[in-house]
């Protein structure tokens, strides 16, 4: 893997990174990106993106894995599905988003507010198939350690407010009916990943 | 002997209510001694027009005169046949529908209109068509690259018999080198074999085309179904007559010798798009330098193209060779890094899904600059670039082929040293090459606009030329791809078939396509001004050594502007000639000064003027009524003289009409209403002494869709005219 | 027996073209025009790039090569509807609609003073209207009325027949078929714009003050329902701050996939009359890529150059509406700026692409997956013009001549063959 910030101060455009993207199972629409920008601006979240998925993609074509990873874009995907639905080459952007997660996770890229509410999220809703969001904020900051911990209090109000809509349960909700299937759909979906990823 | 004439003067469409008819027939009656002369209320009605059909017949009439509608108008109902001159009087659009009915202007000025007409009537000739002996309907096909394959076969296909002449010792030209072409057929995602192989089969085949390779035309006189050409082949020349000529010598990659800020001529891993075309179709495409295998390749789009140092303009196929060509090295290799970088991808219609496919196939492309290429020990090249979306700088490093993808300079140039410039292509000074040989007086080739490339100036016409009977073809026309230059062949090949077979009946080509007069040169009074010679925008006239015009009828298109020229006024057409117009001037009644009625004689350009006059009567937009319109052919063939007879006989202004010219001439006759202004210009001197003011002349230059604006500008010159007082001459 | 005559199909620059080239070789020619009259699209055009000169003008020239042409006849408001037979030996039926005005009319307007009814003018794309007697547009050719049968009350009112002094109005008169025996056929029958309202990003038909390209072209044009001034469809205001939007439907799987060929250039031109009409408005074209091929390059410099032109790299996604003043506000990324735009203008001209207009379903004509007439597929049948592919003006015209000589080939070779 080329270092990026080379003694040059050139961005060194290396192709191996582009070919492990493409070697995803949605990476390789990417090939066909023209670099049209629609997407960046049909994004609902796209203000709040590092870099548009337009830009994003230019840069896995760079070869500059670092910036690519370690950005908030795909994270900030809501799969809203607006892009794929604009974009004139027809990429699903969406799941290139979603392969580009998965990359992330299972290389160790995890160490991004994203990357740790996601797989809070995940956590907490694989193991009784619901939602418990007490649950979720729980595991997000454990996960994102002391260093985070100030933030909790910014968030009282809206923590506040929600308990006082009812919208913020004080005890897990029970497990889903089946939850047995459940794991083992999992288990297989986790199976099908790690067949598919060699 | 006087013509036998009849006038026919139609009264609908308000001519009648606007006008006192009465009055008008009489002008033909009484003044012009017309015997016949008839009103009808509808007059292009079945009944009108089998009443003037029935007079030809009946009384033998030689020419008719129609006061009606504009000529534009009614042509096909006002049509007797071949033998019958029609005259047409524009009472509609430029008398009644333009000025107030009832008015003793408007009157006056359809009175002269119909003077005019019947003055032009008795003037005009039938033309007779010019036949020359052995007229031949060959067409010589130069070049035998793809578009002069086409051409070639083309015109054989139509049956025409074709010479294609060849200066290397093989058919194929530069497409005969490339490995594949683009797609050009659905779904337009896969390489084709170039169409080249086939049409060389074909060509061979054909019992219609002789082909000459090894050979060039030494020499080519005469025009259009009388040229004679002689080729020459190993020193030897031959010669035969052909009809027209398709010009096919094609283009000739950028020189890369100058693009060393690529790193051409300095590192043997940098080459052209045409060289990879070489690798490629000997099955191995490696690196020149060591033979080492290619893993990473950089194409540089516009390497030389689009560029102010080199050439301005896009040469319009690069891209999508590039594409092309990306494709050999994953077909080769699959696994190759393969990088373009574009300042656009410029893949038009359908090859957009060509683009596509080839990104598909891995291919990345980057919109940059490069800004640098450079080599290192083991002669792997780094490209240097910016990178215009991710606003860095960047390198591609490992680079083992860096192809260029060099634009086209037409094959009529070539290049030269610094400080020649006869005919730069862009900003490089070339020179231009010998291919026709033309034994013309306005020299030997055709004349090019930017570039050096002898396009069209017309984007409606794109086969008009300045060489009557040759068209350029390909990309020595303009930059172009396999597929435009196939089509752009085909195209030629037509107007060259059509050319002769106008030609060989006596008939003009665009625009004035089936026109059968032809100036006709009374050569005793001439001085040997070589005007004519110099002004025919056609190069259609050539010169003996004492400077005597050799005219060529053939190559002629009848614009008049060598009788423009002619101070002698020896240059005439059967249907068109100075005395004509002069008598119509002279058939103008000029009133007394102290009516204080000026006259004003406007010479409109028929093709957009007189048409723009006429769109200003259909929206029934007022103007002057003093001002009396004479349609020319081109306002190139004004003959200053008209301007003298203007005067003298009292005119108080002269407004010329006539089409923009300059860069972006609309002129249909390439530099007539130029050559109308420089015409003017010198007037103005003369008039000043002869205590004239310069301002009785004036020339503005309006095109179709400035009907609107036409009537002020005539309003404004009567304006003008009223402050400088009436034409002193008035009543001489 | 073979015939010779040649059938072309569509009047727009192709069809004139083949027709006018054909003819002038000397082969009988029929000219079918489903419009009133001749000229297609470009006579719909205000300016042509890059000479920025009128296309009335090329377009005076291809009538008077009609009117001294004896070889070519030409049939207006008519569609092809069947083809049969074979190269050499078509026999075709053409559907000739009424006109409800026959030829001796002499373009006197008497029957549209008279008119009491108004009908929606397709040719100004909607923008305005005319009586429902009416002259198609200043230059038509032939230049001759037409009642839109549609709007027309009908003999009830005959408003029209008692103000024409002349008998030319027939509002009896009833379609009528007409067979053509020929030996080729060149289909020109062009392209239609792109509808635009199916880009819903985008806004047309919500947004009053987003327009395409040809209305744009009418807007611009002396003769167009603004007499040329260039103003906001919803209030008149004349603009000063206009967006043009590239590929608006073309290099869109979504839309047309291919490229159109001509909008950037048609953009580029459009913006300079904008800035003839205002020298002081402002003009951004957002863009993909700009194709401006050969010496269309210089055209495009000279454009750049100007600076009231601004050129954005970047492909909008969204154009919003400011319902309190009509503005529209164009949302894109422009990437060179490396950020995220949101600009108000006064027009937006979406630069929206050719979709092929092959016309009647002939089993005959073989079109491809796009709509296009296809390469080769029916001996003696030749498609020219947009038809095949988008094109531009002087590229139509070379095709058209093109495809000309291929039909003059299929009389040939059957004659030699046959």
């Amino acid at each position: 893997m080329a270092d990026n910030s080379a003694s040059s101060g050139r961005l060194k455009y290396e192709a191996g990174f582009a070919r492990e993207v493409y070697g995803m199972e949605n990476g390789s629409y990417l090939k066909l990106c023209m670099q049209c920008g629609v997407c960046a601006v049909s994004c609902a979240t796209f203000k709040i993106m590092d870099y548009s998925p337009r830009r994003l993609f230019a840069l896995v074509r760079a070869g500059r894995k670092e910036e690519v990873m370690k950005s908030n874009t795909f994270w900030m995907c809501t799969t809203c599905l607006m892009c794929k639905a604009r974009c004139p080459r027809g990429i699903p952007i969406v799941d290139v988003m979603h392969d580009l997660k998965g990359l992330a996770l299972k290389q160790g890229y995890v160490n991004y507010p994203q990357a740790a509410f996601y797989q809070a999220f995940w956590q907490d809703l694989a193991g009784r198939g619901r939602i418990f969001e007490g649950g979720v904020t729980a595991r997000y900051f454990l996960k994102r350690g002391p260093k985070d911990f100030g933030k909790i209090m910014a968030q009282k109000d809206v923590g506040l407010k929600m308990l006082s809509h009812g919208r913020l349960p004080l005890r897990p909700p029970k497990a889903v009916k089946g939850k047995k299937e459940l794991m083992q759909m999992v288990a297989k979906a986790r199976e099908l990943e790690q067949k598919g990823a060699n | 002997m006087a013509k036998k004439i009849g006038v026919f003067i139609c009264t609908g469409c308000s001519i009648g209510e606007a006008l006192d008819t009465e009055a008008l027939a009489r002008v033909a009656t009484k003044e012009k001694k017309i015997p016949l002369c008839k009103k009808n209320a509808f007059l292009c009605g079945r009944q009108g027009a089998e009443l003037i059909k029935q007079d030809v017949v009946a009384e033998g009439l030689e020419a008719v005169v129609i006061a009606a509608c504009s000529p534009r108008i009614n042509y096909d109902v006002f049509d007797f046949g071949p033998s019958t001159i029609v005259e047409r009087v524009n009472l509609r659009e430029q008398v009644v529908w333009s000025h107030p009915a009832d008015d003793e202007d408007t009157q006056a000025m359809a009175e002269d209109y119909l003077r005019m007409g019947i003055t032009k009537a008795q003037a005009s000739e039938l033309p007779v068509p010019y036949l020359a002996e052995n007229m031949v309907k060959s067409i010589l096909v130069v070049g035998g690259g793809l578009a002069g394959l086409t051409a070639a076969n083309e015109a054989a296909l139509a049956g025409y018999r074709v010479v294609l002449v060849e200066k290397e010792p093989f058919l194929g030209g530069f497409a005969g080198r490339m490995y594949k072409s683009a797609p050009s057929r659905p779904p337009y995602t896969d390489l084709e074999d170039t169409p080249v192989a086939g049409l060389v089969a074909d060509v061979e085949a054909s019992p219609l085309i002789e082909v000459h390779t090894k050979t060039t035309v030494a020499r080519i006189e005469g025009g259009p179904c009388l040229y004679d050409v002689t080729l020459e082949k190993d020193g030897q020349p031959s010669s035969f007559r052909a009809g027209a000529i398709v010009v096919a010598t094609g283009a000739r990659p950028y020189d890369a010798a100058r693009l060393d800020r690529l790193g051409y001529g300095r590192y043997a891993n940098v080459v052209t798009g045409v060289a990879l075309e070489d690798m490629a179709r000997e099955g191995k495409i490696q690196r020149p330098a060591d033979g080492k295998p290619v893993q990473n390749a950089v194409f540089v789009l516009c390497a030389g193209s689009r560029d102010p140092g080199h050439l301005p303009y896009c040469s319009s196929s690069c891209c999508v060779e590039s594409l092309k060509q990306a494709l050999y090295l994953k077909e080769q290799n699959p696994d190759a890094g393969v990088y373009v970088i574009f300042k656009d991808i410029r893949t038009l219609g359908r090859y957009e899904e060509f683009y596509k496919k080839v990104q598909n196939e891995g291919v990345i492309f980057i919109k940059g600059e490069v800004t640098a290429v450079s080599e290192d020990g083991s002669r792997n090249l780094s490209v240097e670039f910016a990178d215009l979306l991710l606003g860095e700088r960047a390198e591609a490093a490992e680079v083992d082929l860096v192809v260029l993808a060099t634009g086209m300079v037409p094959s009529t140039v070539d290049y030269a040293e610094q400080g020649a410039e006869d005919c730069p292509a862009g900003n490089v000074p070339t020179v231009q090459q010998p291919v026709l040989n033309l034994a013309y007086r306005q020299g030997p080739e055709l004349p090019a606009l930017n570039y050096g490339f002898p396009d069209s100036h017309f984007i409606c016409f794109p086969y008009e030329t300045r060489r009557t009977g040759i068209y350029a073809a390909g990309s020595v026309r303009a930059p172009m791809d396999l597929a435009a230059a196939t089509e752009d062949a085909t195209g030629a090949a037509m107007k060259a078939i059509q050319c002769v077979e106008l030609t060989s009946r006596g008939a003009a080509v665009h625009p004035r396509v089936g026109d059968l007069s032809y100036p006709e040169f009374f050569m005793q009074r001439c001085t040997q001004c070589k005007r004519c010679t110099e002004e025919c925008p056609f190069g259609a006239i050539n010169e003996d050594e004492k400077a005597n015009p050799l005219p060529n009828p053939t190559r002629c298109r009848r614009c008049g502007v060598c009788m423009g020229a002619c101070p002698e006024r020896i240059i005439s057409f059967k249907n068109y000639s100075v005395p004509m117009i002069g008598n119509m001037i002279k058939a103008i009644d000029v009133p007394e000064e102290d009516e204080e009625k000026p006259r004003i004689v406007v010479f409109a350009c028929e093709n957009d003027a007189y048409p723009a006059l006429d769109m200003a009567g259909l929206n029934h937009l007022g103007y002057n009524a003093w001002v009396r319109v004479i349609p020319v052919r081109c306002l190139g063939s004004m003959n200053l003289v008209w301007v003298a007879d203007s005067l003298s006989k009292g005119i108080d202004g002269i407004l010329l009409l006539g089409c923009k010219h300059g860069d972006d001439y609309q002129c249909h006759f390439i530099k007539g209403s130029e050559l109308a202004d420089i015409r003017l210009s010198k007037v103005a001197e003369t008039l000043g002494r002869l205590q004239l003011e310069p301002d009785r002349v004036r020339m503005v230059q309006v095109n179709i869709m400035d009907y609107d604006k036409v009537p002020g500008i005539l309003d404004d010159f009567a304006e003008r005219l009223v402050e400088i007082g009436p034409n002193p001459y008035k009543g001489f | 027996m073979v015939n010779k005559s040649v059938l072309v199909v569509g009047a727009g620059i192709s069809g004139l073209t083949a027709a006018i080239e054909a003819a002038e070789t000397g082969f009988e020619v029929f000219l079918v025009e489903k419009e009133a009259y001749l000229g297609g699209r470009v006579a719909r055009m205000n300016q042509y790039f890059p000479k920025l000169c009128p296309p009335n003008c090329g377009l005076e020239i291809n009538f008077r090569r009609i009117r001294s042409e004896h070889n070519l006849r030409f049939l207006t408001s008519a569609e092809v509807v069947q083809v049969a037979g074979q190269e050499g030996d078509f026999t075709v039926a053409v559907r000739q609609n009424p006109r409800f005005v026959n030829e001796n009319c002499t373009a006197c307007n008497k029957c549209a003073e008279v008119c009491p009814v108004e009908r929606s003018n397709e040719f100004n794309y909607d923008l305005d209207k005319t009586r429902a007697a009416y002259l198609p547009h200043s230059f038509a050719f032939p230049t001759r009325y037409v009642i839109d049968g549609k709007a027309c009350l009908g003999e009830k009112c005959g408003k029209c027949v008692e103000a024409c002094a002349y008998e030319a109005i027939e509002l009896k008169m009833q379609a009528r078929e007409v067979t053509l025996k020929v030996g080729a056929i060149v289909w020109a029958t062009g392209w239609e714009p792109y509808d635009a309202g199916r880009i819903s990003a985008y806004g047309f038909g919500r947004f009053p003050n987003v327009v395409t390209n040809v209305i744009m072209e009418r807007l611009a044009s002396p003769l167009g329902p603004t007499g040329g001034r260039i103003v906001r469809p919803s209030d008149g205001k004349e603009v000063q701050k206009v967006a043009f939007v590239q590929c608006a439907g073309s290099r869109d799987e979504n839309h047309l996939p291919f490229c159109s060929s001509v909008c950037c250039l048609a953009s580029l031109k459009q913006a300079t009359y904008v800035l003839n009409a205002n020298p002081g408005a402002q003009v951004a074209v957002y863009y993909i890529d700009i194709r401006a091929l050969g010496k269309f390059e210089d055209f495009f410099a000279k454009v750049q150059l100007e600076p009231n032109v601004t050129l954005i790299k970047g492909k909008p996604g969204e154009i919003l509406e400011d319902g309190q003043t009509g503005d529209v506000i164009v949302v894109a990324e422009d990437q060179l700026a490396r950020k995220i735009t949101q600009e108000r203008y006064d027009l937006v001209v979406l630069a929206t692409g050719m979709a092929p207009s092959a016309g009647a379903q002939v089993p005959l004509l073989g079109l491809d997956d796009r709509g296009f007439v296809a390469p080769d597929q029916v001996p003696g049948i030749y498609g020219a013009g947009c038809v095949k592919r988008p094109l531009d003006v002087a590229s139509a015209v070379q095709d058209a001549t093109s495809a000309a000589l291929k039909a003059i080939q299929s009389t040939v070779r059957r004659q030699l063959n046959g």
